[in-house]
């Protein structure tokens, strides 16, 4: 009878104060977890309740501990928002290192800034954000909210540890759909499966659960998260967006959607532009050189803004206005492409990718949902499909670098969507050639020459310094090469923009006292034109399967032509590594007063096991030993 | 030469009958579309034309003051390179409240271009295109981008911003990114105000003509003044023609210390009500007693009573001085996070920031001054402007170029100059950020005065590795290095980044290349005011390179320079590092019996001119040890434009020598 009391009495507790309920003494949070950890989430539950097509809420309940400063920006919070998005409310508050509460704050505290910055014209997203001061560490800090989404066709995704340096305690996500809501999902690197339930009002809950997940960190050579962190990514099979509403289950249907409600109806043009098109391109007969024309065009007329506005930033502004203004975003910019190219008589596709420069995201191949950051298009030529990247003013027709080779794109087209796959760069393709005559004298001062080309992704390595006007080129040249006095005399860059475009690099130079002269010897570096001069740092308790995005290949000869009387008092340089994943060699050879050095260093793309990586650091720290080595002469 | 060359000139006028006036607009000339380069600078990708700015005060209709700024500009794009940076306009606008902000208004603009027949067309900016944000509670933009862009254009725009606040008088930025073929400003300020103009930069007006406007102002409200009463207006026009594009250069501070610009700053205020004359900044003892009675400044240092219990338990036990500051200094770093906003003033009261335990750099070193004053130490309040916010104007007195708030406390008749911001600067040193220029001495009982910002302080590293060679050709031994000073303060902050010492260990382990690390003892928990020491025991395996039974040792282990970080061959505009520095490095190498040292380096010695540095190396030996050092001292904060090619040479030598090597050989 008494113990009945009891348990009345802590039920009734538990539902006056929330908060009191659990002990979040940073003491005891698992120690194991704290490694490379700067905050830790002691417990998260958020759940998606899709109530109807266009009212979606969102839940979350977070509470995190701050073990040291860095873990300040990991706590932040920040809840995006838009026209569709209403944020309900927002409470929580702030515990000392020994469970005690320390503060209370609400959505008042919040700061509620745009989120566009100096480079974007517009955009519709803001973001409320705040993170309590706290001068003790550890903290924590225990908040939730509640946002109501008018649209259901981009749901909130499940990335339960999106940053390095968060461990997580326990954490889950629960989906409620209502009876006629379709949810589709696909779960990464997840322990567990779903669990499929109802709740008590007999409503379907799926819910999903990770706990006890240690902290990461960087790891070089590793492909984005998605691959190796554990994510949850959701698609409804009907929905409302923006007004519109659809139903989709595979990519055909959803590239049809994409055409049908947000691309058709927006290419038409003014006559003039019309008129124009057709007259400089009426004379060629070729459709590949017909839309080179008509691209060319494009780039002259246009240049890249970036503004996000309108149908959750997924529809294009209409090509008139671009006519108009001559500028776009990426969805503009391919829009107005194909628009000029369709008065050419030219078919072509506006395609959804990832755009990045570092990591070849796809599309996921067996999962339709709205994802992409960027757009290219595509011209369906027999045998022969092109790419078109459109937001560049300088890029080759038909170049696409390594911003989005090699992955899948989306195109919306009137029939329905196409799962395509861009083409890809090769190691072979992927190819820098140097070639350098010097001339060393008595006192050590370097003149010479170095003629440099650069192809496939690159191509694009010099792009920035292209653009620049002379004096800036001159002084930011001298970062390229690591020659010590470096004096330009003349710099050249041409750019050969045809379908297998290529850079061109000329330089001619000198450098005082590239040698130095002391006791009788000549001492210099042998590599100051591609030296690699830190390698990367062994790790032992890597995670991630090793990943090379793109193959390279850098043929580098240099020769030297010393001052009469010297021989070689070094040992001669003579290093040949061959691995799966790259090769390298490096010769020095003497003959009368020619110094000959030759380097090749290949890399190669591919997915290597996690073991491979040390066999990378010692592959790296060898290419640097060879490329610090120091020439010694000494007078015959 | 230790001051940054910026110059500030008086703005002393000969009245003069004539008067500039803005171009027309909406008229493009066949030339300017014509042009393919810029003589004065061929490779410009973009020149301005024109540009005509001006600034005028008068009413609104209710007779409110109303500032209307004007901005016209007419630029042509050789190329599309520039059309990035260029080719969008942004201005941030202020606002008070629902009914007192900042307005921007008659946006146009047109771009001229030829087309394939010659013939001049033109695009209008579509009002629609305008594009306004509400940033944050306070601040909002606008942006538009230039219409129909393409190579070879001209392009024209317009546009106007009204403030209500006389301290948003706008300046003028003659000089920018890209050249400039003509730049105008031109002010009417009527009599009921008064301002200072500065012009900053090395540049030089090439017109400046000023006339009086009779009656050009007529105040129609109530009040004090009769309605109708009016005043004469100044009608100033300062040009410059042929202004090259700035160019930045590595190592120096604020690009505003050096850009020609014109600024302004409001004397004095005529209030239209009452006819009361209010004087702003005519001499530092107005600025004194306008600072005195702020409420978010001199209001603040009087709180000492916020501190009679808080400081209690803080100072319990303390009777020595040094220990009582030292004790408020760290309360304060434990109490109120830095923002890492920057202002001279509180932002809401250090009431407010005490219980929020949050403020920008006002808040907390307002709080540090008055914390101070309350334990019975003697601090004044430092006003200073950082180096990112450019020298302070002293031509004359001058509060808006303030950005900043320091302590200055007095401990046994010496002072400490103090900034509670960062929790792990020890008593007494200073963050790079406040050591620009001169800052502004302020109490509540005395006169302000300007003191100099340069502290003692230093950055300054030694290292010694301590090594024997083994049999098998290995290098063992330890290799310790101590951070001293600045320095010391800096690689704190670096072992704050990482969560433990281990995870720091594993990030030092792979800096070197050729180095392994096999163990390690780095000491940070104690005191602040003493230097971090770290020793590692290391293992160096230059085996392969046995040739010939010698053995080549680089003793330049750690952090080789390789190429000299300065490129140019001459600058326009100082070095400027903050602090001296010292950097020595002391190897010492155990040879065993069968190995000898087949060559002994000769030392070097550079030093730069005025005792201004120098980089020296020694080698001793006695058969078995043998001892190299190297060492480069920095001794000046700020290197003029004179002094750099010496500056330069001392970084080739330190190249230089880092070629060589010491050979061992195996008997």
């Amino acid at each position: 009878m008494i113990k009945t009391k009891i348990l009345i009495g802590l039920l009734l507790l538990t539902c006056t104060s929330a908060w009191a309920q659990t002990n979040y003494d940073a003491s005891l949070i698992p120690k194991d977890l704290l490694r490379y950890a700067s905050a830790v989430i002691r417990n998260e539950e958020i759940t998606t309740e899709v109530k109807e097509l266009d009212n979606v809420s969102y839940h979350v309940k977070r509470v995190i501990t701050v073990l040291n400063p860095n873990g300040d920006n990991i706590a932040h919070m920040a809840i995006y928002y838009d026209k569709s998005i209403a944020i309900k409310y927002i409470k929580g508050i702030a515990i000392n290192e020994f469970g005690k509460v320390i503060a209370k704050f609400s959505e008042r505290d919040f700061e509620d800034v745009s989120t566009a910055g100096n480079s974007d014209l517009f955009e519709e997203y803001r973001v409320k954000h705040y993170i309590p001061s706290i001068t003790q560490y550890p903290y924590t800090i225990d908040y939730e909210y509640e946002t109501k989404n008018k649209q259901s066709l981009s749901l909130d995704n499940w990335y339960p540890a999106p940053e390095n340096g968060l461990a997580i305690e326990k954490s889950s996500y629960q989906m409620i759909c209502s009876p006629d809501f379709n949810l589709r999902f696909k779960q990464f690197n997840l322990p567990a499966k779903v669990t499929i339930g109802k709740n008590k009002e007999g409503i379907k809950t799926y819910m999903w659960q990770i706990a006890h997940l240690l902290a990461r960190k960087d790891e070089s050579f590793s492909l984005d998260g998605r691959h190796t962190l554990p994510a949850l990514v959701f698609a409804p099979e009907k929905f409302s967006f923006y007004g519109y509403t659809g139903t989709f289950q595979d990519w055909s249907q959803f590239g049809k959607w994409m055409y049908d409600n947000l691309l058709k109806n927006r290419t038409s043009l003014p006559d003039e532009t019309v008129q124009y098109i057709k007259s400089i391109t009426a004379d060629i007969q070729d459709t590949k050189l017909k839309a080179k024309k008509v691209y060319e065009y494009m780039q002259q007329k246009t240049h890249y803004i970036s503004i996000q506005i309108g149908i959750g930033g997924w529809q294009p502004f209409l090509a008139s206005d671009v006519d108009k203004v001559g500028y776009g975003d990426c969805k503009a910019l391919v829009n107005y492409t194909q628009a000029l190219l369709k008065v050419a008589g030219v078919d072509s596709w506006y395609c959804v990718v990832y755009g990045d420069h570092y990591q070849k995201r796809s599309l996921l191949s067996d999962f339709a949902n709205l994802e992409g950051n960027h757009v290219i298009l595509c011209l369906p030529l027999k045998n022969d499909t092109t790419w078109l990247e459109c937001t560049s003013q300088e890029i080759p027709f038909g170049y696409l670098g390594d911003f989005t080779d090699d992955r899948n794109a989306l195109a919306c087209t009137p029939e329905g969507g196409k799962l395509l796959h861009t083409p890809k760069y090769t190691t072979e393709q992927n190819l820098v050639t140097r070639k350098a005559d010097f001339t060393l004298n008595e006192t050590g001062d370097l003149t010479g020459e170095i003629a440099t080309t650069f192809k496939g992704v690159d191509y694009e390595d010099r792009e920035e310094i292209v653009g620049k006007a002379q004096a800036d080129r001159l002084k930011d040249f001298k970062w390229y090469y690591p020659i010590n006095n470096i004096e330009i005399k003349t710099l050249n860059y041409k750019q050969d923009k045809s379908l297998d475009p290529t850079t061109f690099e000329n330089v001619k130079l000198a450098a005082r006292e590239y040698g130095a002269i002391t006791d009788g010897k000549f001492y210099f570096s042998l590599n100051s034109v591609d030296r690699i001069s830190t390698g990367y740092k062994q790790s032992n308790n890597r995670t991630n399967p090793v990943t090379i995005n793109h193959g390279h290949t850098y043929n580098d000869s240099v020769t030297y032509t010393l001052p009469a009387g010297y021989r070689l008092d070094s040992e001669p340089l003579n290093v040949t590594i061959n691995k799966p994943f790259g090769n390298f060699t490096a010769s020095l050879t003497i003959k009368d007063n020619q110094l000959v050095y030759l380097r090749k260093l290949q890399i190669k793309d591919g997915s290597y096991d996690k073991e491979t990586y040390g066999d990378i650091v010692d592959f790296y720290n060898s290419i640097v030993d060879a490329d610090n080595y120091n020439v010694i002469l000494i007078k015959k | 030469m230790r001051k940054p060359a910026l110059i500030f000139i008086v703005l002393t006028l000969a009245l003069l009958k004539t008067s500039a006036q803005d171009f027309p607009y909406g008229k493009v000339d066949n030339d300017a579309l014509n042009l393919t380069k810029y003589a004065k600078d061929t490779s410009a990708h973009a020149v301005i034309i024109d540009e005509y700015g001006t600034s005028r005060i008068g009413f609104d209709n209710d007779y409110r003051i109303l500032i209307t700024y004007v901005r016209h500009e007419k630029i042509k794009f050789f190329d599309n390179k520039d059309f990035e940076s260029e080719g969008t306009i942004i201005e941030g606008l202020y606002n008070r409240n629902e009914t007192s902000y900042e307005e921007m208004s008659d946006i146009k603009a047109i771009t001229y271009f030829k087309d394939d027949n010659g013939n001049i067309q033109h695009v209008e900016l579509d009002q629609s295109k305008i594009f306004r944000t509400r940033e944050t509670k306070h601040e909002s933009t606008v942006k538009f981008a230039l219409p129909a862009l393409r190579s070879g254009c001209v392009v024209e725009f317009s546009y106007k911003i009204s403030t209500p606040y006389l301290f948003g008088f706008k300046g003028w930025e003659f000089q920018t990114s890209i050249p400039k073929i003509k730049s105008v400003y031109e002010v009417h300020i009527p009599g009921f105000w008064e301002y200072n103009a500065a012009l900053a930069g090395p540049l030089k007006l090439s017109f400046n003509t000023a006339k009086v406007e009779r009656a050009c102002l007529t105040y129609g409200g109530g009040g004090g003044i009769a309605s109708g009463a009016s005043a004469d207006c100044s009608d100033i026009v300062y040009g410059m023609n042929d202004v090259p594009a700035f160019v930045e250069e590595d190592y120096m501070t604020s690009d505003k210390n050096f850009k020609s610009a014109i600024i302004y700053q409001l004397v004095q205020e005529t209030d239209l009500q009452s006819g009361v004359k209010t004087k702003y900044t005519k001499d530092w003892k107005d600025i004194d007693n306008l600072l005195k009675e702020e409420s978010l400044f001199g209001s603040q240092l009087k709180r000492t009573s916020l501190f009679k219990d808080r400081l209690g338990p803080v100072l319990a036990g303390k009777t020595d001085e040094m220990e009582k500051g030292k004790a408020v200094y760290n309360y304060i770093k434990n109490t109120i996070k830095w923002n890492e906003h920057d202002s001279p003033f509180s932002a809401d009261g250090i009431k407010q920031a005490l219980e929020s335990h949050t403020g920008n750099s006002g808040d907390v070193n307002l709080a540090l001054v008055t914390a101070l004053n309350a334990a019975g130490i003697h601090t004044e309040a430092v006003l200073l402007s950082t180096r990112i916010n450019g020298v302070v104007n002293k031509l004359y007195p001058d509060i808006n170029s303030f950005n900043y708030v320091i302590a200055k406390a007095t401990i046994g008749g010496q002072s400490y100059l103090l900034d509670a911001t960062e929790p792990l600067l020890p008593f007494g040193m200073l963050p790079l950020r406040c050591l620009n220029d001169q800052g502004r001495v302020f109490s509540l009982d005395k006169p302000s005065y300007w003191i100099d910002m340069a502290t003692p302080q230093r950055e300054k590293t030694t290292y010694a590795i301590d090594l024997t060679l083994q049999d098998d050709g290995k290098l063992k031994g330890t290799l310790s290095r101590f951070s001293v000073g600045y320095s010391a303060y800096l690689k704190r902050k670096e072992i704050k980044k990482f969560n433990s010492i281990d995870e720091y260990f594993e990030h030092v382990s792979g800096e070197t290349h050729g180095i392994k690390f096999t163990k390690s003892n780095v000491s940070t928990t104690d005191s602040l005011d003493n230097p971090v020491a770290e020793t590692y025991e290391v293992e160096i395996n230059p085996t392969d390179k046995m040739v010939n039974n010698r053995i080549g040792f680089s003793p330049f282990l750690i952090e080789q320079l390789k190429t000299n970080p300065f490129k140019l061959a001459r600058r326009d505009y100082p070095v400027d590092w903050g602090m001296p520095s010292e950097d020595r490095y002391i190897i010492t190498v155990h040879l065993p019996a069968q190995y000898t040292l087949e060559n002994a380096p000769q030392p070097l010695s550079y030093g730069l001119p005025n005792q201004g540095g120098n980089f020296q190396t020694d080698f001793t030996t006695d058969g078995s040890t043998l001892t190299f050092s190297y060492i480069t001292r920095i001794n000046h904060s700020v290197y003029s434009t004179e002094e750099y090619p010496y500056l330069k040479e001392l970084f080739n030598k330190i190249i230089l020598a880092e070629k060589n090597e010491l050979v061992f050989k195996k008997k």
